[in-house]
């Protein structure tokens, strides 16, 4: 039997960003470090998952990067080609987008290739999975697919591409192996397996929220999708040690990983790890400032003040409210034990979680999210740092993002030292609360919404809103929800 | 305030029960599953059955001993394995001395014995379901047959079993006991023990199976022990030349060097020369922080560099750029805070060693998997990273001597790191603050735990 790429849709609900039409890249003729002065923020931009966007080969490092090579590969890996395998309903595309994401962020030059976004680039409507057309038509999405990434590996140089097909016959991974090891390209499978009925289920429900199947009945969705499912598990071959492939098998979302042929090292490892914590979750995580202290000095630990005390509360009220309101709970049946809130060590941060605490949710401070450290420009205005330190000031222009003035951090410095938490915000299926400086949120935020190094300096969260993400398997949606001022 | 580097779970009482034939590096990877743990702050012990059985009287046993069809030689070993786990009990019901641990990470007991059979795992497993521990079988699969002689040799030569054995005859024995063992051993398997939660590395890391991983600390564990090279592996370290501020007596701050720091910068070039050779010397790169006297100190080096904030120095805040005698006079209650708790003590907008530590995580992450480093960092610094190679614990490390204008050598080996120091000879003051007292010199105690130089070689 001819292998069949059935229609396999795992992309959330139509709510997303409009990631397919920013196909351009966006700074065409501006330096990358000089891409956009602070004060023209583009909202749009910020506001949404870059996850999807081109890499842009005159970014020489990328949030997390520890460090670049001349060739721009890391981890002594090479390239490698991370084929997900699995029947449709297995979070194929969540994995591959979520590596894309985590890697993007380490530095690594990492593209999604998604054969059902082919699909639906190319033509709408073609019901792929029974007439001989439909094959036919397959067929094409998967060679532009395939094309495209060679282009990525070749013109762009990519170093991972992680192609969201199902790969689920043996001579389509071969063929695989083949075409890329005449490119220089390793491949590294990773096979999803689920086997528990819940989590299917849950993707099933996906599947059935998306574009294909607006204004479908029902009933008749089910059994399209269902015959789909059960077409391909006719065709569907299981990775083996036999096949003599690199493979990693993903069993029911992380609950049994298997590494066959661990040959590629750090990165694989790194890779494994990230799995480890990963999960696919419903939870969301909110972003806030600290509240005000008194005079605002950073050498000083300070208490809140009464305003600050105040905007605590208010902070509260408003992100409980809304987490109460998603669940459709009402007054008494806030459950404080799905919630936690992680604050930054310094005094003022760590009591803004005050409320939180009196509404029983667990409240505890990391100490890696402290503020961004401002060495000898520690409570200086923008004025003072021009006038003593004009050279660093200048410098610092240029590269806002991994420059250090005397003794401080630079953001990257605070990328790296928080990487063990941004593993914990993958695993956790809790809503999180996050109270920290700035800086902080600005990286956090820079991770989940896949920023480029450019752009994380001039990320802007105010005591006037809160910031909400919400985790897609295609890609992170956000919501500003405004804190109401006093007017005094 | 609860205060956490790496964990949500509080409390937990983690068993790891090592599994595996012996000789396949059962030992070398709890020392280095200890080591990790402890160095950040969680607390850990391991329990060797190997050791109880020598307390009920069988000292050093034959092969023989390790006869599966003998019913009264396994109750004998049965008897060991409860010895342990009493001790392993009151271990977990000894109070927490909160101030050193972090209350909220739970504690790691690792279980070090073969468990080589299914019965003898759901027996492990049913004594630690009764006290409500969790447990996570870590096996060692390995067929590679390089690596289990060179793992015999190291048994035959420091297993108490074998004190005072000629090594041929040793190793005949040893040979013949993991016969024994191989008769009846049973791997983890993927269908008959789907519902344990374990590790299994197959020749190292060449294949991996990790199953029902349940909590943060298990999952940072399981990265750590995939990322482990079984092969030796040398790094050096070095803390910068003598500094403006080191002859000053002044501490933190951005100086230069000295004179003489500048002479032994030169003359670092030709020591790494003689000192490291053949690979290392090629692929060589160094790492150094981000202040100015460590990059001076590298300047000659004619190797690829690269600048870690991870690798500054402890930041003190307030008293930064001040000597001790300042920090005394100014600061009094502090001066004493720090001298009193000096891993805990952080200065007023500073650091403490336990920040340092925690900063320091990812780069003992990447020291585990690169090779061919020299790290020229500062005084705070290489107390962590080398309480981290020579497991030593929190009160000291903080008060160890690590002398300027000397390299230091470490050789990574299953049982135990071996320290080389090459100094020299370039004169430089002396940085080391005694507790109790706000003057700087050498320290007059040779057999003082916290004069590393005498440490050497550490064997586990």
């Amino acid at each position: 039997m001819e292998s069949e790429l059935s229609d396999e849709v795992s992309r959330a609900s139509s709510s997303q960003g409009n990631h397919m039409a920013r196909t351009q890249k966006r700074w065409d003729d501006i330096p990358s470090e000089l891409a956009t002065p602070a004060d023209e923020r583009d909202v749009e931009r910020f506001g949404t998952d870059s996850v999807h966007q081109p890499v842009d080969p005159r970014y020489y490092m990328s949030p997390g990067q520890l460090y670049s090579t001349d060739s721009g590969s890391l981890f002594h890996a090479g390239k490698i080609l991370i084929a997900l395998v699995g029947l449709p309903a297995t979070s194929k595309t969540l994995l591959a987008v979520a590596i894309t994401r985590y890697t993007r962020w380490l530095g690594v030059r990492t593209k999604s290739f998604h054969v059902s976004e082919y699909r639906n680039k190319t033509e709408d409507g073609v019901d792929s999975s029974c007439s001989s057309t439909g094959l036919e038509f397959e067929r094409k999405c998967v060679h532009l697919a395939v094309d495209d990434m060679k282009k990525f590996f070749q013109e762009s140089r990519g170093q991972i591409a992680t192609y969201d097909a199902l790969n689920i016959q043996k001579k389509d991974r071969q063929e695989l192996v083949r075409i890329f090891r005449d490119q220089d390209v390793k491949v590294l499978f990773i096979e999803s397996i689920m086997t528990d009925q819940g989590l299917i289920d849950d993707n099933i429900q996906v599947a059935l929220n998306s574009k294909k199947y607006i204004n479908w009945d029902k009933q008749r969705a089910i059994d399209d999708y269902t015959t789909k499912l059960s077409v391909n598990e006719s065709v569907y071959e299981q990775m083996t040690p036999e096949e003599n492939l690199v493979y990693l098998k993903f069993v029911n979302f992380g609950e049994k990983i298997v590494i066959n042929d661990n040959q590629y090292g750090y990165l694989v490892n790194k890779i494994v790890f990230f799995l480890m914590n990963l999960k696919s979750k419903k939870s969301r995580v909110y972003l806030a400032r600290c509240g005000t202290s008194n005079s605002d000095k950073y050498i000083d630990d300070e208490l809140l003040n009464e305003e600050g005390i105040a905007y605590s509360k208010k902070i509260t009220d408003i992100i409980i409210n809304r987490i109460r309101d998603r669940r459709g709970c009402t007054e008494g049946e806030f459950d404080p034990k799905k919630v936690m809130v992680w604050a930054g060590p310094r005094k003022r941060t760590y009591d803004t979680g005050m409320f939180f605490q009196q509404r029983g949710v667990f409240v505890v401070g990391r100490s890696q999210l402290k503020q961004l450290h401002p060495g000898a420009i520690a409570d200086l205005t923008e004025e003072q740092v021009k006038k003593r330190y004009p050279k660093e000031y200048h410098d610092s222009l240029k590269d806002l993002y991994h420059f250090r003035f005397p003794r401080a951090e630079s953001y990257h410095d605070l990328a790296v030292r928080m990487e063990s938490l941004l593993m914990e915000l993958e695993h956790t299926d809790k809503d999180v609360v996050i109270i920290a400086h700035e800086s902080v949120l600005r990286v956090l935020y820079g991770y989940l919404l896949a920023c480029t190094v450019p752009d994380v300096p001039k990320l802007e969260f105010t005591r006037g809103e809160i910031t909400e993400v919400t985790f897609g398997p295609f890609c992170n949606t956000v919501e500003r929800i405004p804190v109401p001022l006093d007017h005094k | 305030m609860p205060f956490t580097a790496i964990s949500n779970e509080n409390d937990l009482k983690i068993v790891i029960v090592m599994v595996g034939l012996p000789a396949r590096g059962k030992s070398y990877v709890s020392q280095k599953i200890m080591r990790y743990l402890k160095w950040m702050s969680v607390r850990c012990e391991i329990f060797n059955v190997g050791h109880y059985r020598r307390k009920l009287g069988f000292e050093k046993p034959d092969h023989e001993f390790f006869d599966f069809e003998n019913d009264e030689l396994f109750k004998i070993r049965e008897e060991a394995l409860k010895l342990a786990f009493n001790s392993m009990v009151e271990w977990f019901d000894q109070p927490v001395d909160d101030s050193n641990w972090e209350r909220d990470l739970g504690r790691v007991a690792i279980l070090d014995a073969t468990n080589s059979t299914r019965e003898r795992r759901s027996t492990v497993l049913e004594l630690c379901r009764e006290k409500g521990f969790v447990t996570m079988f870590v096996e060692n699969w390995c067929d590679i047959s390089d690596v289990i002689e060179k793992n015999i040799e190291d048994t035959v030569k420091s297993s108490p079993d074998y004190t005072g054995m000629e090594v041929a005859r040793a190793t005949e024995d040893f040979k013949n006991r993991i016969d024994n063992y191989e008769r009846v051993y049973e791997t983890l398997d993927q269908n008959n023990d789907a519902d344990l939660t374990f590790v299994k590395l197959i020749n190292i890391s060449e294949a991996v199976v990790i199953n029902k991983i349940r909590t943060y600390l298990q999952r940072r564990i399981v990265f750590y022990v995939i990322n482990l090279q079984a092969k030796p592996k040398y790094i050096w370290l070095s803390r910068h030349g003598e500094s403006l501020y080191n002859v000053e007596k002044k501490i933190g701050g951005d100086s230069s060097l000295s004179e003489r720091g500048l002479q032994y910068a030169r003359k670092l070039k030709s020591i790494v020369a003689d000192t490291i050779s053949g690979e290392s010397k090629e692929h060589l790169t160094v790492w150094t922080s981000t202040l100015i006297r460590t990059q001076e100190t590298a300047q000659f080096l004619p190797y690829p560099k690269k600048k870690w904030k991870a690798l500054d120095e402890l930041d003190a805040g307030l008293c930064d750029g001040m000597t001790y005698e300042e920090i005394e006079e100014q600061y009094p209650e502090d001066f004493k805070a720090r001298d009193d708790d000096k891993y805990e003590y952080r200065y007023r907008g500073g650091e403490s060693y336990r920040d340092v530590v925690i900063r320091l995580e990812p780069i003992i992450m990447e020291m585990e998997r690169q090779e061919h480093v020299l790290i020229i960092t500062h005084q705070a610094v290489l107390r962590c990273i080398y309480a981290y190679f020579m497991n030593v614990p929190q009160e000291e490390s903080p008060w160890m001597s690590i002398p300027l204008h000397t390299l230091i050598q470490l050789e990574t080996r299953p049982y135990g790191t071996i320290v080389t120091r090459i100094k020299a000879n370039i004169p430089a003051v002396s940085t080391y603050k005694k507790k109790g007292t706000s003057s700087i010199g050498e320290i007059a105690d040779p057999n003082s735990s916290s004069n590393i130089i005498f440490k050497t070689p550490e064997r586990a």
